[in-house]
């Protein structure tokens, strides 16, 4: 018996963001009914490859799954719970955009069983969240936040993305520590990542946008770990920060290569040496679901070599590191004596300076 | 055979774009050798190369028949790289055609060439072309060319070899003008090679001028300066199409495929005579072994390709016998090969010949001069920068010189000068040849010519001053080795030999360069200018602070992976100097000469 976690892609939004390269979309709202029997189906049709296992986190992410009604993310959440073996203290995840909640709506997941809240706040700057093209005020998190308390709500992080145009250093700290000062039990920082595909993507490529200045993003990433560091929180993976006990049990998954099964389009799932994903148009996913058939797109079979990449990549995000012994020592000590690993209790663990080269840490480390 | 009193062997001297191979076209059409319907521009130049660039790479003859006359048009190479092969072709000739565009006027390869043609006793016939341009102004040229030829103003033709106008009495100033070939038939042969070519059907075709004697179509011959002997298959002419003729008598011209198969034992300039008793015992004089003048290191972009980057030189030298080169191993760029050219346009041929027609991508180093460095009794010749002893430690340094002439509007007289001071030139004479347009004659390096001195001197003249030069031997100069290095690791492909006074110069600007192409690493990577164990310029880039995948979202690990991957993949695809990861694009931007140039004139 393994324990597993349960991903569940909902890929309606109100607008679309113009950094964001998610399988999302605003305006496809008339979808929405069928999209949700199409994923009770498809839970139907992947359970019984999954009798054996408990599901440990839930984890309704998108898009923004609170544009669904109370009553759909109920009843999906219900039909998950009753097809698969899901434990009494298992994670729920939810996550929300301060736009679409209020204490109501609030207070109804939580009395469906969305214990846990992920609220997409990325900055409490105005200008960084134009930059960013998102529709909420800085006012709209607050009030949101306070929303999500007042409803009862004991594990919430919130979601930042900084080196957004326009966003200085200054700016970034006082996002900080007014997410600190609301006292989320979990945040989220992320490095904009300008991906080509986007509009953000094409106004970079058009010199219409700067690209971020990786090194302002690099004293971005310092100010994070300092301000919130400070404020208790403990740094527990490259881009997450949680009050003791708080990690999300989900997203660790992820990182220490427990199996998952995503539902809905686009979802990735994962066992043993097997990755596989789902088609990633909500019209193919729902018709290959009604037609009784797993909407499967593509999957991989990982060779040793592959399975290795993962393990060193993901374990150094999360900050567990590599036994020392994978390791040969000629190739550590370059990055130990610069810095950049530390070895600590048998194992490299890269340091703060580390984490932010975590991609030249990997691949000198898992190189071949 | 013809009697050699209706045989006329001409050329045409002209600058590249003043209309030689329009000529050459009209008066194919006129003595009716190529009938309308078969004509196509610039019929003689064969290979893309030359009618792209819109000049003859190799020179051709062809035999026009006029009125009871055989008339053989010697085409010849119309760049200075070429100027030995110009000479031979001269030779081969007794009359040349000075031909001047009417809206441009004289340039310094016209002169260059009509010198030539000249000393080598051509007799000359001038005319002005492109009359019927709306910018031409033929009286002023024909001015021009009178006070060069020391003639009347009404002794110079004006014509339009696009419309014909003014051709057919051209032609027929050739015939009367040009004297006709003399020789003896009954001599042992000898006949001047004046142009070789490789054909993958035919073997070596050589085009040659038979200076007396009789050369039949199929006989053992031999070459001179390289000894070897050879059954010959065929004797033929150009009209235009290849055309078998049964032999080749005194003060003719045309083609005989050799039987040989490496065009590097039938070479231009030499003499062709039959093997055994009845050949000559003498060569015709004039024969030089070709010289490259410029190396670059040839390495292959992909490592991997080192065998194919030798077998496409293997081949490209078997119809290019100037082609000169050998296998280099550069620290930085791996295996390769250190190649040496006649100049600068041949330099550019070879690589875009390498790439297009092998299709190979290759990083070139930048083109140097042959050094010569003394120590003591030792003389040492330096074909690649990083053979110079460093940090003095030799008596005295030579490089290649040249006779530089350069035609100029005298309005940008002194740009011009200005350009040939700063490259260390030493001005010999100046004269105005009309009180517009000046020649001014330099001795300048050659190692300043080869560093984009056609550009500069195109750019400060708005392209319409022009440079011939020839070879004037070595000279003695304060030479140094400036290395460029990289977190304290000499690159070899960037060390250069220039002057003391611009050591720091070229330091600045390499480092400079390099600052904006080297990827930022894990550490501050310091790229230092140094003259042996002196540093001279330093540039640093700044350790990289982030590079990471800043979201692991929805379990999509497969992307990540993949992302990675490709981070590895173009790792492996940098050069490692040291410790720094230096991509391909670095050393082929680095290296680029013209960048330098492009630098300079913003400033």
């Amino acid at each position: 018996m393994d324990t597993v976690g349960v991903y569940v892609h909902v890929p309606f939004c109100l607008t679309r963001c113009g950094y964001c390269d998610f399988n999302a979309y605003a305006s496809m709202d008339a979808l929405k009914p069928r999209y949700v029997r199409a994923l009770l189906a498809e839970a139907e049709l992947a359970a019984p490859d999954w009798t054996d296992d408990e599901v440990v986190s839930i984890f309704l992410g998108g898009g923004t799954p609170t544009t669904l009604d109370i009553a759909d993310l109920k009843g999906v959440l219900a039909h998950l719970r009753d097809r698969f073996n899901v434990t009494p203290d298992a994670e729920v995840t939810i996550e929300a955009n301060p736009d679409t909640v209020d204490e109501t709506k609030l207070s109804g997941l939580l009395a469906a069983g969305f214990t846990r809240l992920s609220m997409g706040a990325q900055s409490f700057d105005r200008g960084v969240l134009a930059a960013l093209e998102r529709v909420h005020s800085p006012d709209g998190v607050r009030a949101a936040f306070r929303a999500a308390r007042a409803a009862g709500y004991e594990n919430m992080s919130l979601d930042l993305i900084y080196g957004a145009d326009a966003e200085g250093l200054d700016s970034w700290e006082r996002t900080l520590q007014e997410t600190i000062d609301l006292a989320p039990e979990h945040v989220s920082a992320y490095a904009l990542t300008i991906e080509p595909s986007t509009a953000l993507g094409r106004k970079v490529q058009g010199g219409e946008v700067p690209a971020p200045d990786p090194d302002l993003q690099a004293d971005m990433f310092s100010a994070a770990c300092d301000l919130l560091g400070s404020a208790g929180y403990r740094h527990y993976e490259v881009s997450n920060w949680a009050k003791p006990g708080f990690e999300c049990r989900h997203n660790l998954g992820y990182w220490e290569r427990r199996a998952y099964v995503g539902l809905g389009a686009g979802a990735h799932s994962f066992r043993g040496d097997r990755r596989w994903w789902n088609v990633r148009p909500p019209e193919e996913y729902m018709d290959r679901v009604e037609a009784g058939e797993l909407p499967t797109g593509g999957d991989e079979r990982l060779e040793p070599s592959d399975a290795y990449l993962e393990e060193v990549f993901l374990r150094l995000r999360i900050l567990e590191g590599i036994p020392s012994s994978w390791v040969e020592p000629e190739r550590a000590l370059p990055f130990l004596e610069s810095g950049l690993l530390q070895e600590n209790a048998g194992s490299l663990v890269p340091t703060e300076r580390g984490m932010l080269l975590l991609n030249e840490l990997v691949l000198a480390l898992a190189g071949n | 055979m013809t009697d050699t009193s209706h045989i006329r062997n001409f050329c045409i001297v002209a600058h590249i774009d003043h209309g030689k191979s329009t000529l050459a076209d009209r008066l194919l059409e006129i003595t009716h050798t190529v009938e309308g319907r078969d004509m196509r521009a610039q019929y003689l130049d064969k290979m893309d190369l030359e009618r792209e660039r819109g000049i003859t790479i190799k020179a051709q003859s062809v035999r026009l028949l006029h009125e009871g006359f055989e008339l053989n048009l010697i085409d010849t190479p119309g760049h200075v790289d070429f100027t030995y092969e110009v000479s031979r072709s001269l030779a081969a000739c007794e009359g040349a055609i000075l031909l001047v565009d009417a809206a441009q006027g004289l340039e310094a390869q016209t002169l260059a060439n009509y010198h030539l043609a000249r000393d080598a006793g051509l007799v000359i016939v001038p005319a002005v072309n492109k009359i019927d341009l709306p910018a031409a102004e033929p009286d002023q040229r024909a001015k021009e060319l009178a006070t060069l030829l020391g003639r009347d103003e009404d002794e110079i033709l004006q014509i339009s070899a696009k419309t014909g106008e003014g051709v057919p009495e051209l032609l027929a100033a050739v015939i009367a003008q040009v004297p006709s070939p003399v020789g003896d038939a009954t001599k042992p042969v000898r006949a001047l090679i004046f142009d070789s070519m490789f054909d993958a059907y035919r073997g070596v075709i050589t085009y040659v001028r038979v200076q007396e004697g009789v050369l039949p179509s199929n006989a053992r011959i031999k070459m001179f300066a390289t000894r070897v002997e050879s059954e010959a298959e065929e004797t033929g002419v150009n009209a235009p199409e290849p055309t078998p003729v049964p032999q080749l008598g005194p003060g003719e011209v045309g083609y005989l495929v050799t039987g040989l198969k490496d065009v590097h034992q039938a070479k231009v300039g030499d003499t062709i005579t039959l093997a055994g008793k009845e050949g000559a015992s003498e060569p015709l004089p004039g024969y030089r072994e070709p010289k490259p003048m410029v190396w670059s290191g040839l390495f292959p972009a992909e490592g991997g390709d080192y065998s194919e980057l030798r077998e496409a030189l293997d081949k490209l030298k078997l119809s290019d016998s100037s082609l000169v080169y050998e296998p280099e191993t550069s620290m930085a760029l791996g295996f390769g090969f250190r190649v040496g050219f006649l100049g600068l346009l041949h330099m550019d041929i070879v690589r875009e010949r390498l790439e297009r027609e092998f299709g190979l991508e290759l990083i070139s180093t930048a083109p140097n001069v042959e050094f010569h460095v003394f120590k003591g009794d030792d003389e040492i010749v330096v074909h690649n920068p990083s053979e110079m002893p460093s940090g003095g430690d030799h008596d005295r340094v030579e490089e290649p010189i040249v006779y530089g002439t350069i035609i100029t509007p005298a309005d940008y007289l002194g740009p011009v000068l200005d350009l040939c001071q700063a490259r260390r030139g030493e001005q010999v004479d100046m004269s105005y040849i009309t009180p517009e347009r000046v020649e001014v004659h330099y001795i300048l390096p050659l190692a300043e010519i080869v560093f984009d001195f056609f550009d500069q001197l195109k750019s400060r003249t708005r392209g319409f001053a022009s440079l011939d030069y020839e070879p004037w031997g070595y000279q003695e100069a304060k030479l140094v080795r400036v290395d460029v290095l990289l977190h304290g690791e000499p690159v070899d492909a960037f060390s250069s030999v220039v002057h003391r006074d611009k050591a720091y110069a070229y330091g600045k600007q390499m480092t400079e360069r390099l600052k904006e192409l080297i990827p930022r690493q894990l550490f501050d990577v310091a790229i230092q200018a140094a003259i042996g164990a002196k540093i001279i310029a330093r540039e640093t880039v700044k350790a990289k602070r982030k590079d990471v995948l800043a979201k692991c979202y929805g379990g999509d690990i497969t992307r990540k992976r993949k992302l990675l991957e490709e981070q590895k993949r173009g790792k492996a695809r940098m050069r490692r100097v040291g410790r720094v990861d230096v991509p391909q694009g670095a050393f082929i931007a680095a290296l680029r000469v013209d960048d330098g140039g492009e630098k300079e004139k913003k400033k």
